[in-house]
Parts: structure tokens; C-alpha cells; sequence
């Protein structure tokens, strides 16, 4: 039986819900590290402070505990360094359970219904090579769960939630027409910290891989709309395939470099949202998160998708989007 | 998969479990049903992904009177996507009066109700990118609008029911992605059914003969046949395959072909308003264009004993310069630039004499800023946008329109499709139409037009003016309304009464069913469209139950 569980990232968007989650929950006592915690954090919850690269502060925080859940993100390179500094320091740690946050971008262009036993590929690019890598690593390392969610969405998350809302509100995302035919594997940040904590319940689960997505995911179309109706940006949009292309090929990278400068200059959120080419294929990629092995061994249930949306979008809303 | 017919080996069979002919409207929505149906499917299309005048010239023919019909290969298109390539999107449901049989309206009546075509309509909506299955202001909005016309009451008329407007959407564009990438399925271009092959004791479909303009020709076997060529080709198909039953498929009782019709529409009159109108579109949540039209409510309808008509203010008649407005001149003289579709209700036929052209040419240049600004609108809300501004919205400054009307046409047997003598390049017997409307199809566009004008002058709005006696010619100014071709091979409960039962399926042919607007009984006030994608998809969710049964096999032993 675990009852303490390490939470790593523990101050990032999914890290937070998790934490709480475990939190709330009677049978599990948590303990939050991540680069940007205090001591407690607000809820009153134990916290470490843990630099990157930190291996003796991290082995000594493993040593404590009987699981840890691992919601750090973190570009390609910097998320190879960390697994590999994670699973090395695991299992000088007593090895043990290690609840990894994988992806989606694992499946790389697979169309049609894909469970968990679909192949899995690195061609999506640096982030799906990183997360596959740390797949690997979790199986030789032999104690670990690995989910790999969908779209995560809900309040608090930057991603899926928040600079789709500020998109939607510049009217330049909206209705897609056939580029946003493709399915949108959405899961709410609540279903996530669920099934993290179901995942620490039942044995069963270690060494399995589950995907996160609500059974039913709409079409990107379908959630744009449904996403812009609850933020009130309405009447959406039909942007051309033409717009979508140019705005993707052409817009996307002169903004990225522009939003990496207003990063180094610690600003970073005046920067326009945009729509890179990876983001376009994904709009159109008719994949389907076949979701069930959740369902049935960890009892997952989804939030209705305009339950979610309300709470997301008036979180949007607060934010100015 | 996509393939061309002109790359498979000549007279090589093909087989399916379910073969759909005409990659138009009605085939490409059901094909999208049946991806997942796990039945190979396959759709034949006689069009390449372009247009191609050789294909188009197989749709040529004959009309009775070239004033009532235009030419056979006008208002519709042989190739991918079929005529949504260039239709105007306008997407509406029929009302369930329609369905009903009506004592006033001679062979009048479906053997299906509106409720078992209702659940089908959300999803032709969405195919169709007509936004929510939403036709009232009052469900299709939560914000207030305003009044379309202020301060008008009528108890016999509804301004509260809407127009929805696809894209237009070319089917064949839209959904090419998803036909390309799905397994299990086929769609063959350029490839034409040239006739069905019955089983020799007449009951069955045996096969499909397929030819290509290049000269290939074979065979396609398919447990379930559905034809979705059109309107007039289904007929034609019907008509042109006689090699069991000699007067065609499914023809024994001389339905097939008969109670052609299409519908009454004309612009007469004049609508003065003293109070504010909005004659224009409203945009919904989802982006779709929407209009209120004054529409003659089905209690009306039955007290009056007249068909379903409804009417839109529209501009004065473009051809005459005496509007003074440089937009309606402009468009009179560029309709040379207007596809025939288009132009021809445009007045685009009559030529005037200089001195109007020239007083077209002077209100052009009169209303400068006005024009500069049109044409900058037409040019971002409909020429480069993917979503189109539907139609040409002029306000009037004086608050005079004309009214557009748009009526049910009575079933008339003596209305029909016959196969006219000449064959085309396949060698398939070409139609003729002799398109007619009856007196009662006047007689429900007349009736409205008395209730308008009452109801306009006793609600103290303005007034409503028109000739009674120009009804009948205003509303055949043009002939048929082009692009609608319906009941043709109409629907029934009885084989006596129709060539296909209330499942689409040809009575006493278990494997061969019609889509489309050819098996509509009535007409109804809206256009085919979406009831005929609806009915499609009807008939796919038959089919997924039907052909995934394994075939009978009789044991003889
Ligand atoms: C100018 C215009 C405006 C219109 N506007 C509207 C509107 O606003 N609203 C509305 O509801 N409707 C409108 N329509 C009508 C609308 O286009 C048709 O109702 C609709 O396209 C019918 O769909 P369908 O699939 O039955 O036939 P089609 O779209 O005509 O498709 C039939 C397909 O079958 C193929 N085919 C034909 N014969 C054969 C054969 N022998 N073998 C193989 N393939 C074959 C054709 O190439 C074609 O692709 C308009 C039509 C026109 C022309």
C-alpha cells in the first residue's frame, strides 16, 4: 500500500491539481517539490525546493517516499536530462513507484482508433522523441505507470485552455472547415489528478501505460466552437484553409522567435499566441485516444466536456481572453 | 482510396457490399456514414475532381419549351461533388406539413412522417456546414433581434422562422480528405453507369454496367445498389434500363419519371414600408448566415387549401434603372462576369437598348462611394472568404423592396422525364423534360400575396401593391426554378402509387434504393438540399442493418 508520494512539478498546471487531489484524499500524504515552492504551499502541504540538476536533494526526497509522480514539463532536452537524473536517482532510492506523465505524441501520425498497444513512434518530432525515451526508461526501470493523457485542459493550463482562448478571441482560430476535422483528445486536469491517484491505488496498474482522453472527444471544430460559445467569442469564424496554412508556414515561426525573446526578457505574455505547423496537423489528425483500459482498471469517469469548458472559460476570462 | 476507373484493367469485375452511384451531395454524405459501418463501399463517380466537358455533355437533353426549362446540362454539374460545386447553400428542412397528405393538394402525402426524418437532420446540417439544426430566431439566437419588420402582426404569416446557409459547401472538396484516407472504401472518378442489370427474373440488381469516355467498360457486382445521381440521371438510369422489364427498372405502373417538379418562384411587386425593416442576414454563434422570410403558416395553409409558400424582401428589379442604385446597375452590367445559374434570374437575358444601359452606366457612376463599397464587400465577405455573404443584400434607402417568392408545386403526373430518342457518347438514351405547373400552384403563390397585402396595411406598416393578375406570369417569367429536380421516382406506400417504398428501396427490387430529391412525393416551400442529405442518411442507417446481414443462401438438398 503506498501512502507518501513525492510531486514533482508540483506547482505547474497538472502538478498543482494532483497535488491536491492526493491532498484531499485520506489514504495518501503528499509532498511537493518543484523549482518554485515554498516551504508549505498554501494548502498546507509539505514542500521542497528542487533545483534541475539537483541529484542529492532529489535522492534524499525519494528516500522518503513510497511513490513519486512526476508532472515536471519541460522542453525536449531538458526533459531527457531530468528522467534520466529521476530514474537513476530512483533506483539508488529504494526503488520506488514511479507514476510518469507521458503523451499522446507518442502514437506520432497514427489516424483511427489507437489504444495502448498501437506502435509508437518518435516522428512528431524532439518532444515525442523525449517522451518516448522517458517510456523506455520507466520500463527498464521496471516500477512504473505511465499515462499518456490527450489534450489536457482546464483552468490553470496555458496550452489547451488559455492561449486557445486568446486565439479564439483574435478570431484566428474558429470554425476550420476541413483542417479541423481531426479529433481533439481532450482530458480535464481533474481527470488527470484522478487518475494519477487511482493509479497509486491499484497494484495492478504498475507496468501497464494508459491513455487519458474523455471517451465521446469531440472534433477539433466542434471544441473550438463549444470553447468559444463558453468564452462568448462569438459568432466564430470560418478561416479559410488558405489562412490556416499561412498563418502556420509563414506567421508562426518570425512569432516564436519573437515570443522566445520576450521570454528572455522575462516578459512573455504580451506576446501574440500562435498556431506553429505542429499544431495545424494536429487540428486535422483524425486520431481517436481509445481510452477504456482506464475506465475499467482504473475506474475512470470523464468530466462532461461543457462542465469543464464553463469552469475553463471563466478562468480564461479572468485572465483578459 | 480515390481511383480512377480509367486505371483499372478492362472488364475486370468489381465488387462491394454496397455500391452508391454519384459522388454528389447525397452519395459523399453517405458515404461519410458508412465509413465506419465496416462494409466496403464503393462510390461511383461519373466526373473527374475538375470540371470536364466531355463528362458534363452526357448530362445534354431536350425540353419541351425552352422558356419553362433550361437545357439538361444547365443547373447541375457531372463531376466530383456534383452540383454542390455550385449551388448557393440555401439549407433548410422541409415542415411537417409537408409529409401530410393534404386533400387541396392532388398526390399529395409521404408514406414517412416529419418525425421519422427529424433525428437525420442535425447530422445533414453539419455535413452540409449549415450550422445548428436551429430554424426559428428564437432557437437559433439568444441575443435579441430585431424585428424583420416592425409592427407587423399577421395572423396567417411568420417572419420568425430563418434560412440557414451552408458555405456553400462542395461536398467533393470538403470531404475529400476523409474519403481518401478510409479504408474499406472506394470512390472510382470517371466512372459512368451506363444501365442496371437485373437477375433474370427481374427481382434483383446483377450488376451495374460501368463505361469511361476513354473506353473502358466493366462490371460492378454489389449486394445493395443505391443510386444518388440526381434528381433527373436517378430517373434516367431507371428509364434507360430495359433490357428485363421493358419499360425500365422499377417502372412497371409508368410512375418512374412522372410528377416532375421543381419550384414556383418570381419577384413581383412593390413593399413600401413606413416603419424599419431588416431584410438582411444575422450571423450565428457558429458562424452560419441566417435570414427571417415571411412565411404562410401551415394553419393558413390548410383554412385557405393552398400549397406552402414563403417570401423574402428582395431589391427592386435590377433591370430597370428607375432604382437608381449603382450596386443593381453594376450587376446589370456585369452580368456577362455572373454564371448563367446565376445571371439568368439577374434579368440577365433581356438586352436593353443604349440609352438604358447608359442611364445604368450614370447611376453607376452617381453612387460612387455606395458601389466602391459594395464591391469591397462582395470582394472580403464572398469572393475570398471561405464562408460566403449568400446573396446580394441592397438597402433601400427608401424602404421599398420587392418580394421574392418561392412556392410548393403541386404533383403532376403530366409533368415528367421521358427518354427523348437521341443517345450520348455512351451510348445511353438522353432525356427529355417537359417540365408544368397546375393552376393551384398559382393559386397558393396568389393566395399569400392577398394575405401580405392585408396584413401589411391593417398592421399600419406600409403597403404592399402588386398586379393579381400578373401572378402567373411573374412566377413563370423564368420557367422551373433551376437546380431542383424532384419526384421523379417518387415515394410510396404502394407500388401503384410510387416507385419506392418508405425505405428508399424500388418496390420488388430488394437490392436497389434511390437517394435524393427524386424520391420526394411533394415539394414543400424549401429547398431540396438537406432533406435529400437527410433522407440519404436514413437510408445509410437502413443499409449498415440491412447489407451486414450475410446473404441468404437456400439450401437445395
Ligand atoms: C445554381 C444552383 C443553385 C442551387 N442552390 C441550392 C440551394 O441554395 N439549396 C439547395 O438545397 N439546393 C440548391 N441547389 C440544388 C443542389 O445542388 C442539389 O439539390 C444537390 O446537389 C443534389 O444532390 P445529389 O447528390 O442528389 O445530386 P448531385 O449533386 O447532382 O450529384 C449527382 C452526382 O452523380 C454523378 N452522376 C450522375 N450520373 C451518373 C452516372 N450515370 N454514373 C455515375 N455518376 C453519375 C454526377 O456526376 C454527380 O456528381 C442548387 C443547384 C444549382 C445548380
Amino acid at each position: 500500500m503506498i501512502r507518501s508520494v513525492l510531486v514533482l512539478g508540483a506547482s505547474g498546471f497538472i502538478g498543482r491539481r494532483v497535488l491536491r487531489t492526493l491532498a484531499a484524499a485520506d489514504d495518501l500524504i503528499p509532498l511537493a517539490a518543484g523549482r518554485r515552492v515554498a516551504a508549505r504551499t498554501e494548502d498546507g502541504i509539505e514542500a521542497l525546493r528542487l533545483e534541475d540538476g539537483d541529484t542529492a536533494a532529489l535522492s534524499a526526497a525519494l528516500a522518503r517516499v513510497q511513490a513519486v509522480v512526476d508532472c515536471r514539463a519541460a522542453p525536449p532536452e531538458e526533459m531527457r536530462r531530468g528522467n534520466a537524473a529521476l530514474f537513476h536517482a530512483a533506483q539508488a532510492a529504494g526503488r520506488p513507484l514511479v507514476v510518469q506523465l507521458s503523451s499522446m505524441a507518442v502514437y506520432g501520425n497514427a489516424v483511427g482508433r489507437v489504444d495502448e498497444t498501437a506502435p509508437l513512434s518518435e516522428e512528431q518530432g524532439p518532444y515525442a522523441a523525449a517522451k518516448l525515451e522517458g517510456e523506455r526508461l520507466a520500463a527498464a526501470y521496471g516500477r512504473a505507470v505511465i499515462l499518456r493523457p490527450g489534450c489536457v485542459y482546464g483552468p490553470g493550463g496555458t496550452q489547451w485552455s488559455l492561449r486557445i482562448a486568446r486565439l479564439l478571441k483574435a478570431r484566428r482560430l474558429g470554425d476550420l472547415g476541413a483542417a479541423g476535422d481531426g479529433i481533439a483528445n481532450l482530458v480535464h486536469v481533474d481527470d488527470v489528478a484522478q487518475a494519477v491517484a487511482a493509479a497509486l491505488r491499484n497494484s495492478l496498474a504498475e507496468g501497464q501505460a494508459f491513455n487519458l482522453a474523455m471517451a465521446g472527444a469531440p472534433t477539433w471544430n466542434d471544441y473550438l466552437m463549444a470553447f468559444a460559445q463558453a468564452l462568448g467569442h462569438v459568432p466564430v469564424r470560418r478561416l479559410s484553409a488558405r489562412r490556416v496554412r499561412l498563418e502556420s508556414k509563414l506567421l508562426a515561426p518570425p512569432l516564436k522567435i519573437l515570443e522566445m525573446a520576450a521570454a528572455r526578457l522575462g516578459g512573455g505574455a504580451w506576446a501574440p499566441p500562435l498556431i506553429p505547423p505542429s499544431l495545424a496537423r494536429l487540428f486535422c489528425q483524425e486520431i481517436r485516444l481509445v481510452s477504456g483500459k482506464s475506465e475499467d482498471l482504473l475506474g475512470q469517469s470523464w468530466m462532461p466536456l461543457d462542465e469543464g469548458l464553463a469552469e475553463t472559460a471563466a478562468w480564461c476570462r479572468a485572465q483578459g481572453a | 482510396m480515390i481511383l480512377d476507373a480509367n486505371d483499372l484493367p478492362d472488364g475486370t469485375p468489381q465488387e462491394a457490399d454496397l455500391c452508391i452511384v454519384g459522388a454528389g451531395a447525397v452519395g459523399i454524405a453517405m458515404a461519410l456514414d458508412l465509413l465506419d459501418s465496416g462494409l466496403r463501399v464503393l462510390l461511383l463517380e461519373s466526373g473527374g475532381v475538375a470540371p470536364e466537358a466531355g463528362s458534363q455533355a452526357l448530362y445534354a437533353g431536350t425540353v419541351a419549351d425552352p422558356a419553362l426549362h433550361s437545357p439538361l446540362d444547365t443547373y447541375r454539374e457531372r463531376r466530383f461533388g456534383g452540383s454542390t460545386t455550385l449551388w448557393g447553400g440555401r439549407s433548410m428542412p422541409f415542415d411537417p406539413i409537408d409529409f401530410e397528405a393534404r386533400d387541396y393538394i392532388a398526390h399529395s402525402g409521404w408514406p414517412i412522417a416529419f418525425a421519422d426524418l427529424a433525428p437525420y437532420y442535425p447530422r445533414a446540417n453539419r455535413i452540409a456546414e449549415a450550422g445548428a439544426y436551429a430554424y426559428r430566431a428564437d432557437q437559433a439566437f439568444t441575443r435579441p433581434l430585431a424585428p424583420m419588420i416592425e409592427g407587423f402582426a399577421s395572423a396567417d404569416l411568420s417572419t420568425d422562422t430563418l434560412e440557414r446557409f451552408s458555405c456553400p459547401t462542395d461536398f467533393g472538396r470538403r470531404y475529400r480528405h476523409k474519403l481518401e484516407a478510409a479504408p474499406d472504401f472506394r470512390l472510382l472518378l470517371h466512372a459512368n453507369v451506363t444501365g442496371i442489370a437485373l437477375a433474370a427474373d427481374g427481382g434483383s440488381v446483377d450488376h451495374l454496367q460501368v463505361a469511361t469516355l476513354a473506353g473502358r467498360r466493366f462490371p460492378v457486382r454489389a449486394r445493395h445498389v443505391v443510386l444518388a445521381a440526381g434528381g433527373l440521371e436517378n430517373a434516367r438510369l431507371l428509364l434507360a434500363s430495359r433490357d428485363v422489364h421493358p419499360a425500365g427498372v422499377g417502372n412497371g405502373e409508368d410512375l418512374v419519371g412522372r410528377y416532375y417538379m421543381c419550384h414556383m418562384a418570381g419577384t413581383i411587386g412593390a413593399l413600401r414600408f413606413t416603419r424599419p425593416v431588416w431584410h438582411g442576414y444575422d450571423i450565428a454563434d457558429d458562424g452560419t448566415y441566417c435570414r427571417r422570410r415571411i412565411a404562410l403558416i401551415p394553419e393558413a395553409q390548410r383554412r385557405l387549401r393552398v400549397g406552402n409558400v414563403i417570401a423574402r424582401l428582395h431589391h427592386p428589379r435590377i433591370i430597370d434603372p428607375a432604382h437608381r442604385n449603382g450596386v443593381l446597375s453594376m450587376l446589370y452590367l456585369a452580368r456577362m462576369f455572373i454564371p448563367y445559374e446565376y445571371a439568368k434570374r439577374l434579368d440577365g437575358e433581356v438586352r436593353l437598348d443604349l440609352p438604358t444601359q447608359a442611364r445604368h452606366l450614370w447611376n453607376v457612376l452617381a453612387d460612387m462611394p455606395g458601389t466602391a463599397a459594395f464591391m469591397w464587400h462582395l470582394l472580403r465577405d464572398r469572393r475570398l472568404a471561405e464562408r460566403k455573404f449568400p446573396s446580394i443584400i441592397i438597402r433601400s434607402k427608401a424602404n421599398l423592396y420587392s418580394l421574392d417568392v418561392h412556392g410548393e408545386q403541386e404533383p403532376n403526373p403530366d409533368s415528367r422525364l421521358t427518354l427523348c430518342g437521341d443517345i450520348d457518347a455512351l451510348g445511353m438514351p438522353r432525356l427529355k423534360a417537359d417540365w408544368r405547373h397546375t393552376r393551384q400552384d398559382i393559386a397558393s403563390i396568389a393566395a399569400m400575396l392577398e394575405v401580405l397585402a392585408r396584413d401589411v396595411a391593417a398592421s399600419g406598416v406600409g403597403t404592399f401593391t402588386y398586379d393579381p393578375d400578373s401572378v402567373a406570369h411573374e412566377m413563370t417569367r423564368y420557367g422551373a426554378y433551376g437546380g431542383h429536380h424532384i419526384g421523379t421516382t417518387r415515394m410510396a406506400a404502394s407500388p401503384r402509387q410510387g416507385v419506392v417504398d418508405a425505405q428508399c428501396t424500388v418496390h420488388g427490387l430488394a437490392n436497389l434504393h434511390l437517394a435524393g430529391s427524386s424520391v420526394f412525393p411533394t415539394s414543400g416551400q424549401a429547398n431540396p438540399t438537406l432533406t435529400a442529405v437527410a433522407l440519404g442518411l436514413r437510408l445509410a442507417d437502413h443499409l449498415k442493418t440491412l447489407a451486414a446481414r450475410p446473404p441468404v443462401s437456400v439450401s437445395t438438398s
